[in-house]
């Protein structure tokens, strides 16, 4: 999840001040892979999180005097990641920005209600062996507007608390829950919806329900 | 829901009246607050609600078994990695740019 408890901590103080290479190195080392998840997440493909990385960590090296210390560093490089991330989408293309009403996603039928995640009974460990199951989680993700997809992706996947999303977001707690119940329901809605006609394989074809026989000790309570 | 399986029951050829007695006002106050239900953020009063609500709406009990799964799917994701030189490589950029702006 985020960076440990040891290396989440301000460099020196009088090392901050003269920008050091050393203090970077740091920096860089103990964040770059939780910066490149996150990057990678939120733009869903390896150049482009590349590319927001760079731009996170030189933000950061021009600030790192500026940083206070009161927040968790991790929380303050989230936060230029996602700033410098809205800033990169006005030049790409990408999911049109657009709110999410809730309306939207209230079943009109039995039916609707009814649409399951075709996971067949599978841990999700399991379930995402299955390629087609990863491909059409990670396009929901990428079709979701992007102020939803970074709340989702900071809190389903990262793991950061809600109070924290806000923290990184600009946004009150509240504001972050109604975003996230808006994207997880998108989010749910797309996995369903493919699931009614299309039955998964993986990746040599064998349906998903063949494999489940297959596995051992899987079967978990989602 | 609830009240729609009894009718159910008791006269089953009366699909239209089954989906108005569907309770959907209840319904959709419920699943406005399923994310809320899902992170045990509920007070205890309008959790048992929400549970009792659950156990006999089956509609909803699949609704929220298959919010769940998204849920469980986005935090079981695999997670992106870098290699070596690409860390390294973008490092240098980095620090290339620092240098000469």
């Amino acid at each position: 999840m985020n960076a440990s408890p040891a290396t989440d901590r301000r460099p020196e103080k009088s090392s901050t001040r003269t920008r050091s290479a050393k203090d970077f190195d740091t920096l860089y080392r103990d964040h770059v892979d939780l910066m490149y998840r996150f990057a990678h997440r939120l733009c869903g493909e390896a150049e482009t999180a590349k590319d927001l990385v760079q731009e996170t960590f030189l933000n950061a090296y021009r600030g790192l005097d500026r940083f206070r210390g009161d927040a968790q560093i991790s929380t303050w490089l989230y936060t230029i990641a996602s700033r410098a991330c809205l800033r990169m989408r006005r030049k790409r293309k990408g999911a049109p920005e657009r709110e999410l009403s809730l309306e939207e996603f209230i079943p009109t039928s039995d039916g609707e209600f009814r649409l399951q995640i075709p996971i067949d009974g599978l841990s999700p460990e399991a379930a995402l062996h299955n390629k087609q199951l990863r491909e059409a989680l990670n396009t929901a993700i990428n079709q979701l507007p992007k102020k939803y997809k970074m709340v989702l992706v900071l809190r389903d996947m990262e793991g950061v608390s809600a109070k924290e999303v806000g923290t990184i977001m600009g946004l009150n707690e509240r504001a972050v829950k109604s975003r996230l119940h808006r994207a997880r329901l998108f989010v749910r809605r797309q996995l369903s919806a493919r699931g009614l006609g299309e039955p998964l394989t993986d990746h040599d074809h064998t349906p998903v329900r063949k494999r489940r026989s297959a596995s051992h000790g899987t079967r978990e309570h989602l | 829901m609830a009240r729609g399986n009894t009718s159910k029951r008791q006269r089953p050829s009366a699909p239209t009246q089954r989906k108005q007695a569907h309770g959907k006002a209840h319904c959709l106050r419920i699943l406005r607050q399923l994310s809320a239900y899902i992170d045990d953020e509920i007070s205890g009063d309008i959790c048992d609600e929400i549970r009792r609500h659950l156990g006999a709406c089956p509609n909803c009990e699949t609704f929220v078994t298959s919010l769940r799964q998204t849920v469980s799917l986005c935090r079981h994701s695999p997670s992106p990695t870098l290699s070596a030189a690409s860390r390294a490589l973008m490092r240098k950029k980095i620090l290339e740019t620092t240098g000469t702006r």
